[in-house]
């Protein structure tokens, strides 16, 4: 084609056209890889906030509260963290395949090292307590939280003394047979041990301490404990 | 002025490090590609070759300005293979209303491809010529036309079509073969008599 490269010379110098820098192109490159690592961190935070959700959820109330074990399984399921450990493998591949070489890959490739990132990080998180300290911080920053996050921490659920479950703050131990508890709704109930107890993971029952107990209600705001678990997941 | 002697023995990745330093030496590369690229374009875009000309002048400038930017993993044709490709698309938005059918008018080695091929020969158990070719080939999905172009006629192998298109391996095998069926699909429902 005659000319053609003499017409682009010309153009480029007229327009005083000059390459872009080499650091554009690196920062540009180094950004994409940023924010990849970054939405799998992201993705590895809600899975160990998953992973925290599942292990401290009191997976046997089922039957309190007259429902399936199945039923139950589909309410405790930790969807806010699903979708957001589902929403940051989304970026993360997004981001993947802005990388230089991303294209190269397949799809399940890419989806499957964000997975297999955000799982293993995850899981590493979660060992070193961050899920707990995730968990915690969304239940009291975010109103809506108690209300989807089924079941460990539901005041709703917890607040059922005829279904045999109460929950509140100890307010005083009467004796060694039992303690005064204040619900959340503010009502006093008088606590009556059962001989052989279970306190899973052995704190202490002291004042000021917030639980949750299994048991069964024997008369006006008299309530029988058979078991007695700690309310927070940071009260353990 | 550069004497273009002296590019004949340098190679394409030789010549982008020349062209950093002295913005003369791009002559050459645009020498070298600038009719591989109007084709390519033309086959792809179905401009005739004045648009595809004036395309092909922001493809080159693009390059330029990008030049630092080329990744040395590629070959430089892939590369600049890849910008014509995207400046081919971008140019499609520009105008907003991407033809459902664009007019394609094949080039005698398209037609010599579709002819000899075997597979296809087998499968029809007829030879086939220019007009008629011509017509089935304006049905083809886009996609698929680009492949068999980059794949017959710009004799690009596997590795190199993945570069330009930015689509894996197993995504530009899969196309091929689509690109295949398709068109042997479209050869047997007109019931073509060649």
């Amino acid at each position: 084609m005659p000319n053609l490269s003499d017409k682009i010379l010309q153009k480029i110098k007229e327009e005083k056209i000059v390459p872009k820098p080499r650091w554009q192109f690196f920062l540009k490159d180094y950004f994409v890889w940023f924010l990849f690592l970054i939405s799998l961190i992201l993705g590895a935070l809600a899975f160990c906030a998953m992973l925290n959700a599942f292990y401290t959820n009191d997976w046997d109330i089922y039957r309190y509260l007259h429902t399936s074990l199945v039923g139950h399984i589909l309410i405790s399921l930790p969807y806010l963290w699903i979708v957001f450990l589902a929403f940051f493998i989304w970026i993360a591949y997004q981001n993947f395949k802005y990388t230089k070489s991303g294209y190269r890959h397949e799809t399940f490739f890419v989806v499957g090292l964000s997975v297999v990132g955000s799982f293993m990080l995850g899981a590493l998180l979660h060992t070193l307590g961050a899920g707990a300290m995730i968990e915690e911080s969304v239940a009291t920053s975010v109103p809506f939280y108690e209300k989807i996050a089924c079941c460990s921490a539901r005041k709703d659920i917890w607040s059922q003394p005829e279904k045999g479950l109460l929950a509140g703050e100890i307010k005083s131990i009467m004796d060694d047979d039992g303690f005064e508890l204040e619900d959340f709704k503010g009502s006093v109930w008088q606590v009556e041990k059962a001989e052989k107890m279970l306190i899973p993971g052995g704190f202490l029952i002291v004042a000021g301490r917030r639980v949750k107990i299994i048991g069964e209600k024997r008369g006006e705001m008299r309530f029988w404990a058979r078991e007695v678990r700690s309310w927070g997941k940071s009260e353990r | 002025m550069l004497d273009k002697e002296k590019c004949s023995e340098k190679t394409d990745e030789e010549l982008v490090g020349l062209t950093i330093r002295d913005q003369d030496f791009f002559a050459c590369l645009v020498d070298r590609y600038s009719e591989k690229l109007t084709r390519y374009v033309m086959r792809i875009s179905a401009s005739t070759r004045e648009d595809a000309e004036d395309l092909l002048q922001e493809i080159f400038v693009k390059a330029y300005r990008n030049l630092n930017g080329f990744d040395q993993s590629l070959k430089f044709s892939s590369w600049i293979y890849r910008i014509a490709h995207n400046q081919v698309i971008s140019q499609w938005r520009k105008l907003k209303s991407r033809p459902q059918v664009v007019k394609f008018e094949a080039d005698e080695d398209f037609l010599k491809f579709i002819a000899n091929d075997e597979d296809l020969a087998l499968d029809t158990e007829r030879k086939f010529e220019g007009e008629e070719v011509r017509k089935l080939l304006n049905t083809m999905d886009e996609k698929y036309r680009e492949v068999l172009v980059l794949k017959f006629l710009e004799g690009k192998d596997y590795k190199e079509i993945s570069d330009i298109l930015q689509k894996p391996l197993g995504t530009v095998a899969t196309l091929i073969n689509r690109a295949k069926k398709q068109l042997k699909k479209i050869i047997e429902d007109k019931n073509v008599q060649f």
